[in-house]
């Protein structure tokens, strides 16, 4: 059998008809599977099956949700005031951790010097957990805004430093040997090639470091402090209003969502010449 | 020649220098702070030893110790079951990946440590908690990873196996997962390094016993140097877990680099 220019055509369109007629059958099965996730749940706390003490209805959260943008009670901020705090915490270390430790990184992975005298004290302090910072950062320096940036920023720190390091070691040599060739000095070539050859792994390492941020953030708050989302569900459990906990969960959720969401977005801008 | 044996030397040297100028300054940051917001390494290493004579919360140190590793083995070992399997089936599968992996997304953004006050309501200070804590923080990885490695699959591969009469589960062993393993392998390492921390975050928030404890109690009656003792064991075991992950990556992927 001959098959035609025209008829290979056809397929194709077909086929592309039909890829186009699933996408929007598995789209509906994904709001589906949430509407159900969301609505058995209702069911489950309505019905009594479990305790609402324990695990309050998803619209019993929403109350709570509503109720906190104007009730201090029960942990003594508005939830504005929590998200802020826990904002600017996370924030504030992240951004320390990305400016000193992406060019920190970047200059290990370039100048050898560096890389062998600071890489085994990196090596060292890396595979202590960020939490394991919390009691010593807290001797030192109270339960202020200082400590619990420079508890985020370890976590931060660390997938900045080895991104950019690992990124800019695997600059392509020929263009090191071209660019060297052509009478540029290391530092040209640094700054010129390395940098810009890293930059996908370094924005990589930096969103590692977004959510690790995030996530820390909590384990800080829970520990030590006296505002924040954190902070909101450790006084959620000592008042056992498991409402404020999942409350909590969920905000932390969804901001953490819509931050690497928009970093994800800004990372697209920035790589678009790739 | 002879000037490139001197660097290689300044080399071998700068690494030992660096080392022993940060212990160096570690001794000289306790001197100058009176030895007791940070005890020099001598007073943690005597502090450690002192744990053999007079155990705390009925135990060693190489008890606490014990506790937490069978704790983050066992979750890990969960994850690393269940995350691959269903890492597989929502890889593999279209209507699965819109159901069941839709319905694991909802739970993704949630970190693991901000379950740690839920599940202390819902289930006390036991071992179940801990355990499913340590499943939350390490199965997503090791799932997601799977599943983007399964997509990784190169289709050509797959009609070969087929038509040379592979049966659905050799295809599975003998061309889909090696291909995803590199993946895979990869996942189970950021599972690892995260249970290691959900461990110690959820021992730390409540426990009889564990590494967290000790740093918990250690920071509650100002014993830093149990404190630093207990970090430092928990940074060396953690360093353990990255380094032998590294050798069988090797002994399992010697295609791989």
């Amino acid at each position: 059998m001959e098959i035609k220019g025209n008829d290979l055509e056809k397929l194709r369109l077909d086929h592309k008809k039909i890829e186009n007629r699933n996408i929007f059958k598995f789209r509906i099965l994904t709001v589906m599977t949430i509407i159900i996730f969301f609505g058995l749940w209702q069911f489950v706390a309505d019905q009594g099956i479990v305790d609402s003490r324990t695990l309050p209805s998803p619209a019993k959260i929403y109350e709570t949700f509503l109720a906190k943008l104007t009730k201090k009670a029960p942990d003594g901020n508005l939830l504005s005031a929590n998200i802020l705090a826990s904002l600017q915490v996370s924030l504030f270390g992240f951004f320390s951790a990305v400016i000193i430790g992406v060019p920190l990184g970047l200059l290990m992975g370039w100048y050898k010097i560096l890389d062998k005298t600071l890489t085994p004290i990196f090596e060292i302090i890396r595979p202590i957990p960020p939490i394991a910072w919390i009691p010593i950062v807290v001797v030192w320096m109270g339960v202020g805004l200082s400590a619990k940036v420079l508890i985020i920023f370890f976590s931060a720190f660390v997938p900045c430093v080895i991104n950019s390091y690992t990124g800019i070691q695997l600059t392509n040599k020929t263009f090191i040997n071209v660019s060297q060739t052509f009478g540029a000095s290391n530092f040209t070539t640094f700054i010129k090639v390395g940098i810009p050859s890293s930059l996908p792994m370094v924005m990589t390492g930096i969103k590692i470091a977004l959510g690790n941020s995030w996530s820390t953030l909590v384990a800080a708050e829970m520990l030590a402090a006296s505002a924040g989302l954190g902070f909101m569900i450790q006084m959620g459990r000592q008042f056992a209003r498991a409402d404020v906990v999942v409350l909590g969960m969920v905000l932390i959720g969804v901001l953490g969502a819509i931050l690497s969401f928009l970093f994800s977005s800004l990372e697209k801008y920035l790589l678009r010449w790739k | 020649m002879e000037q490139f044996k001197k660097k290689n030397l300044i080399y071998q040297i700068l690494p030992l220098v660096s080392v022993s100028a940060l212990i160096l300054s570690w001794i000289a940051f306790s001197l100058a702070t009176g030895g007791i917001i940070f005890p020099g390494p001598a007073s943690v290493v005597r502090r450690i030893l002192k744990t053999f004579e007079t155990p705390i919360a009925g135990m060693t140190i190489i008890g606490h110790t014990l506790i937490s590793l069978k704790r983050v083995l066992t979750g890990l070992f969960i994850s690393c079951v269940s995350g691959i399997s269903i890492g597989i089936l929502v890889g593999s599968n279209r209507y699965l990946k819109a159901t069941l992996g839709s319905f694991l997304e909802i739970f993704r953004p949630i970190p693991p440590i901000a379950w740690i006050p839920i599940m202390i309501m819902w289930f006390g200070i036991g071992e179940l908690p801990k355990i499913l804590l340590i499943v939350l923080g390490s199965f997503f990885p090791v799932m997601l990873n799977t599943a983007s490695g399964i997509s990784l699959v190169n289709k050509i591969n797959l009609d070969v196996g087929q038509i040379f009469g592979g049966s659905k589960i050799s295809i599975l062993k003998e061309i889909v997962l090696p291909t995803a393993l590199p993946s895979i392998f990869s996942g189970i390492r950021t599972s690892v390094s995260c249970g290691w921390t959900v461990v110690l975050a959820a021992e730390m928030m409540g426990a009889q016993q564990g590494l967290g404890l000790l740093v918990m109690k250690g920071w509650g009656i100002n014993d830093m140097a149990l404190v630093l003792g207990a970090v430092i064991i928990i940074a060396f075991i953690g360093a353990m877990f990255s380094y032998l992950l590294k050798r069988a990556e090797r002994l399992l992927m010697p295609w791989n680099r």
